[in-house]
């Protein structure tokens, strides 16, 4: 054991027994994250582990299924909801492309058409300006020959003309002077007939000024009171039309009140008629609900009331069938499916007997309570002691 | 979302900040106290493999000289070996310097006495703070509980309704405060008794063999007045 010894004095001093601290702590911070990881990793498991390890399963004999009516409700309203919108864009598209093609034929008839009378056209004025020439030619020579025999007449009548004028000026000389000598007496005669008749007219001016001012008074008072009866006439009319109006407004009123009056209560009247069938399926989840937390509280009791016999072991399960009274008494408990040990299917039906009066039944509706009244509880020791 | 807001994550981060600091003295603490144990083991393993090898070697019926000699001088050794090189020299020290066998060995025994207390001291380091970590960290805890506890009521004063679920979380939270003390706690006093067990057996040990070296130094002595040889 020299060798031995000598191999020790060998290796260096302060190894053997001073420790480093690299080592431990990688171990230590392993160790920790292996703690973290854990508690990670387990506990999701672990909060689902519960609810498989009930240890009475219960089943019904009968329930009814609530989801065909929602959603018959939902089809319907979604039936509805489509019904009104898939009928305007139809007609379009087959009357779009042949009125392209007529609209393009009568287009080229119509220019077709248009060539064929500006052609005619064309040619009618041609015709037309023939015409207009020979007529024009035709009233050029007649104009000539009216203008000669205008001409001749004229010199004749002027002949005629220089001799009576002759004559008249002679005539008209002479009887001036008479005149001259009557348009003096005349004068004086005029000028105190003048005189007479300013003054009578200067009466007359007065007389009729303050004739006329009475005139303009009495129109004047007419007018005002022409006025006034205008305005109150105006006035009215005014009260008139505005009663008018508010009669109008009102029925107007009346008349769209009752419309959607009208509209309400047709949409009320549908909505009621929606919710009713919501309403339906909402108390058949409500009930199914109800007849769930029933069955519940039955499992729980029983749960409670069992006593697994000893030799139970976890594979076994019993079915036991259930009847129960009207307020919740039981009537009858039956073996359904047997376990195979009778001590095992006894204990199982003392459960329900000692967990019995199943009060809560009353709380449900009659329907519920019916079908309530039969269901099978299978009975499985699971895990739990 | 039950799974979420109760997830010990979740419950760690929402947590107020003394919680919080509390938590994280916790969790430092326990590192801390894991480096220890780990160290103090490893190193207590090799110093009983040491301890047995000397043994062994000691008791093989090797000369006493030749096994001083094999150590160097001027390498201060551990565990029992550090006892037998420093009561050795000692007695080379002495033995030219007195005829008196009692003063001999009672040199011998003094310079024993101190290399062991030295061993003692060094077996035993860090292994205090095991005890600290062990006896406080629950404290710890338990106040970070009590702080999270009473901020959870003061915020329950302000709600109209205390169900289960508004306070479930809060004190849920505040716990994890004392989960963590506990956590820390629970390793620290089981490895502080096995560790402090465990070097207060080999400290024992060497006790014995000093015993023993001084039984033979005493006995050479006895018989002649010599030079000590192997028995």
């Amino acid at each position: 054991m020299v060798k031995g010894e000598s191999h020790m004095a060998v290796k260096p001093p302060r190894d053997p027994q001073d420790v480093g601290y690299t080592w431990p702590t990688i171990l230590a911070v392993a160790v920790h994250l292996l703690v973290v990881i854990f508690s990670l990793v387990k506990l999701p498991s672990m909060s689902a582990e519960p609810d498989s390890s009930s240890i009475v399963q219960a089943t019904f004999v009968s329930t009814e299924t609530f989801t065909d009516q929602a959603q018959q409700v939902t089809e319907q309203q979604a039936a509805m909801n489509n019904a009104s919108e898939p009928e305007e864009p139809d007609p379009e598209p087959p009357s779009d492309e042949p009125s392209a093609a007529e609209q393009q034929a009568a287009a080229e008839a119509g220019q077709r058409e248009a060539e064929a009378k500006a052609a005619e056209q064309a040619r009618a004025l041609e015709q037309a300006q023939a015409e207009a020439e020979a007529e024009a030619q035709r009233r050029a020579e007649e104009a000539e020959r009216l203008a000669e025999q205008q001409a001749a007449e004229a010199q004749a009548r002027e002949a005629e003309e220089q001799r009576a004028q002759a004559e008249a000026e002679a005539q008209r000389q002479r009887e001036a002077e008479a005149e001259r000598a009557r348009a003096e007496a005349e004068a004086q005669r005029q000028r105190e007939a003048e005189e007479q008749r300013a003054r009578e007219e200067e009466a007359q001016r007065a007389r009729e000024a303050e004739a006329q001012r009475q005139r303009e008074a009495e129109e004047q008072r007419e007018r005002e009171a022409e006025a006034q009866r205008q305005r109150e006439e105006e006035a009215r009319r005014q009260r008139e039309a505005e009663e008018q109006r508010a009669r109008e407004a009102e029925a107007q009123k009346q008349r769209e009140a009752e419309e959607r009056r009208a509209a309400e209560a047709a949409e009320a009247a549908m909505q009621r008629q929606l919710a009713g069938e919501a309403e339906a399926a909402a108390n058949a989840q409500q009930a199914q609900q109800a007849a769930n937390s029933f069955i519940n509280i039955v499992r729980r009791a029983v749960e409670q009331a069992w006593v697994i016999p000893p030799g139970a072991s976890n594979a076994m399960s019993a079915t036991i069938q259930v009847r129960l009274g009207p307020s919740g008494e039981l009537l009858a408990t039956s073996v359904a499916s047997s376990s195979g040990d009778s001590a095992f299917d006894r204990s199982a039906m003392q459960a329900v007997e000692h967990a019995a009066p199943f009060g809560e039944l009353r709380d449900l509706s009659a329907e519920q309570q019916r079908t309530l009244r039969q269901f099978n509880l299978r009975f499985t020791p699971g895990d739990v002691r | 979302m039950n799974d979420n807001t109760m997830s010990i994550p979740h419950l760690i981060m929402s947590a107020s900040v003394v919680v919080q600091l509390v938590m994280l003295l916790l969790v430092v603490g326990s590192i801390l106290s894991w480096v220890v144990i780990f160290q103090r083991s490893i190193a207590l393993r090799r110093a009983k493999q040491e301890y047995n090898q000397f043994e062994e070697s000691f008791w093989s019926g090797v000369d006493l000289n030749e096994l001083y000699r094999e150590i160097p001088a001027d390498d201060p050794r551990h565990g029992a070996e550090h006892i037998f090189q420093a009561g050795f020299r000692e007695f080379n020290r002495l033995m030219p310097k007195t005829r008196s066998a009692d003063t001999v060995l009672e040199g011998v025994q003094r310079s024993m006495r101190v290399a062991w207390s030295r061993e003692e001291d060094r077996l035993t380091q860090h292994l205090v703070f095991l005890a600290t970590v062990a006896s406080a960290s629950p404290y710890i805890g338990l106040f970070g509980t009590v702080w999270g506890i009473m901020g959870s009521f003061q915020s329950l004063s302000m709600t109209q309704q205390a169900t289960l679920a508004t306070v479930a979380p809060w004190i849920a939270e505040a716990l994890i405060a004392t989960a963590m003390g506990l956590f820390a706690a629970i390793p620290a006093v089981i490895f502080y008794n096995r560790l402090s067990n465990n070097a207060s057996r080999l400290l024992g040990k060497y006790e014995d063999f000093a015993e023993e070296f001084h039984a033979i130094l005493h006995r050479n002595l006895q018989g002649r007045d010599g030079k000590p040889s192997a028995s």
